[in-house]
């Protein structure tokens, strides 16, 4: 399979989102879409949930339960010293460490997590699929798993600027 | 579009029927156990009290913050402030009832307990009603100002009553923030006269925002059902479960800070308090209070997809309002009765107090138009999307 894609130029964002919505209705797959503003409708009709908040959830269950582990062995089992006339093993106590734990462990993880789902790390080269982009210009990428004639049609009857298909290197991110 | 409600006959003949219920709870508790009625009739007080000065402040913070979404339902909390006035006259008639509840107002307890008699110059009955009083009369006139300014907005409009009830808000969230909190003391905590906590008045003052938004969904989409707000979309009720979603983590960090530091500190004369509670035949109840209050909250509501369901919203608001039921029995009786009873008394007259605020409630809304017409951000609330 060629690294071609189709790139669909529009100047208006509405434009953008009946184009979406044709080349979802008809099941192709969409690579991804550039603009210089955020639409909530465009997130929408993407219909591509994050998976960042059961990831949360799963990291903040498995930290409970972790330093839940580590407190009971360092207090009961490694050095059972008793203070303040409280049992070895009490709960109160381990709540705080437990709760702030918790949002440490999956605040760091969720941002590691957003990073490198989205391939961005410090100090990386911000890839631009075409200066426009944050200008005033909005971008629709396609790749041509589908049928190539099919896609243009629907971007065309959208309202397309203009189309243009370039061999974009899938590996290293957008080269351009 | 309508603009105005009238309540219907259901209505009024179920809150007919459950003050009914309540006049009868309270004959036979007078008749029978009159320490134990008077306990109830503060809990019942504080509860409704409670929810109307938490919808009054969740009101006031709407327009503090410049918050545009909930203009659409507005009057809906301004309309649950409207039972303050009756839960004045209620709260006036505990003056009979004080030496069954409040171990200070006992005739003589100054000379045996030096601690009560140490906290005599505050915890004294003229006093006591005096702030009572003071309480009462600043949260009524602000209520009856900001619903003045209500009316002015429905008949002639324009920016002015939107910016006089800026003003008004923050007046009263400066007011009742602190006096609700005092109140909170004055009413509650004194049962317990040898023990404190600082966090306590603020703990009601914050939490009383979090059963407000239970009873204003539970109107709202009761009002909905009945085809009154045809705009209210998925995000307004979004919003509204998210209220609910966060002040769970409130009131858990609250309670617990209120006792992981007694619990450590171990004084005696603060886990006094707790003991019973903790460790004594209230034991069960004082869980249930974690787990109605926060834990399931905290659970269902964690996704929004499943907060803003329309029968989960409900059912959640509903086991708060049980929640805060159980909150307040478990703060008032330990102390002032001593027993664990339940039985028609608590139940009937929770029943008439539900009456008559489903009557005073009812009654306000009927009272101005039920959809803001000339709120300068109702259409943005109608457009509201997230």
């Amino acid at each position: 399979m060629s690294n071609k894609h189709i790139i669909g130029v529009f100047d208006d964002d509405q434009k953008l989102l009946t184009a979406v919505k044709n080349l979802t209705q008809h099941k192709a797959n969409i690579k991804d879409v550039y603009g210089p503003s955020t639409s909530h409708e465009l997130i929408k009709a993407f219909t591509r949930e994050s998976l960042l908040p059961f990831l949360a959830v799963l990291v903040a269950i498995g930290t409970i339960i972790g330093a839940f582990g580590f407190l009971y062995y360092t207090s009961v089992i490694d050095y059972p010293l008793r203070y303040g006339g409280k049992p070895l093993f009490s709960f109160p106590p381990m709540v705080v460490i437990l709760f702030f734990l918790t949002i440490l462990v999956v605040g760091g993880v969720s941002v590691i997590a957003f990073l490198g789902r989205t391939q961005l790390f410090p100090g990386k080269q911000p890839v631009m699929i075409d200066p426009r982009a944050s200008d005033d210009r909005f971008y629709l990428v396609m790749d041509q798993n589908f049928n190539p004639e099919e896609i243009k049609l629907w971007i065309i009857e959208a309202g397309a600027l203009e189309i243009v298909e370039k061999e974009i290197d899938t590996q290293t991110g957008w080269g351009f | 579009m309508e603009h105005t409600y009238k309540p219907s006959t259901l209505i009024k003949a179920l809150s007919g029927v459950l003050i009914l219920i309540g006049v009868l709870a309270v004959i036979y508790g007078f008749t029978s156990d009159p320490a134990r009625t008077w306990s109830n009739m503060l809990i019942n007080n504080m509860y409704f009290i409670t929810l109307a000065i938490g919808a009054l402040l969740f009101y006031s913070m709407q327009y503090i913050t410049d918050s545009a979404w909930s203009a659409l339902f507005q009057r809906v909390p301004l309309a649950i402030g409207a039972f303050l006035p009756i839960g004045a006259v209620l709260m006036l008639l505990l003056y009979f009832g004080l030496p069954d509840i409040y171990e200070w107002a006992l005739p003589g307890i100054t000379e045996t307990d030096k601690l009560i008699a140490h906290k005599e110059p505050f915890l004294n009955l003229p006093f006591f009603m005096t702030r009572m009083v003071v309480y009462f009369t600043m949260w009524i006139a602000l209520f009856v100002v900001l619903r003045k300014i209500a009316s002015k907005e429905d008949s002639s409009g324009g920016m002015d009553p939107f910016i006089k009830s800026r003003y008004y808000s923050k007046v009263f969230i400066f007011v009742a923030a602190i006096s609700f909190s005092l109140a909170a003391k004055d009413w509650i905590m004194t049962i317990d006269s040898h023990w404190y906590s600082t966090l306590f008045g603020f703990r009601a003052a914050v939490t009383s925002i979090y059963y407000a938004v239970a009873v204003i969904i539970l109107i709202i989409l009761y009002l909905n059902k009945l085809g009154y707000f045809p705009q209210l979309n998925t995000a307004h009720r979004n919003d509204l479960a998210r209220y609910l979603f966060r002040f769970s983590i409130v009131f858990g960090y609250l309670w617990f800070m209120q006792f992981l530091i007694i619990w450590y500190a171990n004084i005696p004369e603060l886990t006094a308090y707790y003991y019973p509670r903790f460790l004594g035949e209230w034991q069960v109840l004082f869980y249930a209070e974690l787990l109605i209050n926060f834990a399931i909250p905290f659970i269902v509501m964690m996704s929004d997809v499943v907060g803003r369901n329309k029968i989960v919203m409900p059912t959640i608001s509903i086991i708060l309002l049980i929640g805060l039921w159980v909150s307040l029995f478990l703060q008032v009786m330990p102390g002032s009765t001593g027993e664990l009873q339940f039985g028609f008394i608590e139940t009937g007259m929770w029943l008439g107090y539900a009456g008559l605020f489903i009557f005073a409630v009812f009654t306000a809304l009927s009272g101005l138009n039920l959809l803001p017409k000339n709120h300068p951000q109702l259409e943005e609330s109608i457009h509201h999307h997230i």
